[in-house]
């Protein structure tokens, strides 16, 4: 991970408060901010683990041992990097918050991986130029379908046409569920918005 | 009673927070982004109008501004809550989030 020296003070409080992590990025700032908020501080060493992977696979979390797993041997950009982190984080927020059920309730992970398509910047109009996906009106959606169905089909063994079915079926609930973004972030600006929406949260609603 | 409370209150979000969301939201980037998420331009009048509102209230106290602002912020809200989730949310967060790993037991895939 990038290190930054000549740190000024607020810099370096800030990162205690990422706890080492700030330098992913204005998406994950926000998701740690958001699972210290809901009881899930996260640490480095405690949760996140580098590791060696099979196949392409980039990432993953593990509810067992609450850990995201970073596969070092397919990651080769900060980039890619911090959206890897940003799709794993998306999911621990959801297992922070909600009662998800990932072994056993192929409709909840349907609905996390949905989210974190959706909400990590996966299905950017640049990342999916890159994949040679070339589509325009509503496009978005079409990539988040197909790759909240290709993490399924991943994990799981089960049917393209079953896992087709899980995703049509919460599809419309997951893909509007934006916590704890408040909006899709489609950049880095996206992003800066929804966590100066996030740091002032606690005026809005009092004002509401 | 009303007068305090009245003095307490402030706009949910500083003025310029929402004249910034304004300026995004009609810019190029944002509405390329919104008709590659939903096939149509965004509708960003509202926070023009909130900004306006929101001025009204800071320079003249206008409860008349207080109020356009907090319904369009409170629609905000519920457009935000519109779905019907699919898990239901916790009360408290894993018990197991900040227990030690287990060294010897074997990694679950």
């Amino acid at each position: 991970m990038r290190t930054f020296p000549n740190y000024t003070m607020d810099q370096t409080k800030q990162e205690e408060e990422c706890g080492g992590l700030c330098a992913l990025g204005p998406y994950a700032k926000l998701l740690l901010g958001a699972m210290k908020n809901s009881g899930c501080k996260v640490f480095k060493e405690r949760h996140f683990s580098c590791e060696d992977c099979s196949g392409t696979v980039s990432g993953g979390f593990d509810a067992a041992s609450s850990q995201i797993v970073l596969c070092q041997n397919n990651i080769h950009q900060q980039s890619h990097m911090n959206r890897v982190v940003t799709h794993e984080l998306i999911h621990s927020f959801d297992h922070c918050r909600a009662h998800v059920d990932w072994f056993n309730n192929l409709r909840h992970l349907a609905c996390s991986e949905i989210r974190a398509a959706n909400l990590s910047g996966d299905c950017s109009f640049i990342n999916e130029v890159s994949r040679l996906n070339f589509g325009l009106k509503e496009h978005h959606q079409e990539c988040v379908r197909g790759r909240a169905l290709r993490s399924i089909l991943a994990v799981r063994k089960i049917s393209r046409e079953e896992a087709e079915k899980i995703v049509d079926e919460v599809f419309d609930s997951c893909f509007n569920d934006h916590a704890p973004f408040g909006r899709i972030p489609h950049s880095k600006e996206d992003a800066k918005f929804a966590y100066r929406d996030y740091m002032n949260k606690d005026r809005y609603y009092a004002n509401l | 009673m009303d007068r305090p409370e009245e003095s307490r209150w402030r706009p949910p979000r500083v003025c310029e927070d929402y004249w910034t969301e304004f300026r995004h939201c009609k810019s190029l980037r944002n509405r390329f982004h919104h008709y590659y998420t939903y096939g149509a331009m965004p509708s960003c009048q509202q926070w023009n109008e909130d900004h306006n509102n929101c001025k009204q209230w800071e320079m003249h106290r206008s409860p008349e501004a207080k109020e356009a602002l907090q319904k369009s912020e409170r629609n905000r809200v519920a457009e935000q809550k519109n779905f019907t989730p699919v898990w239901q949310l916790r009360q408290e967060p894993p018990r197991d989030w900040h227990m030690p790993l287990n060294q010897e037991k074997p990694q679950d895939s």
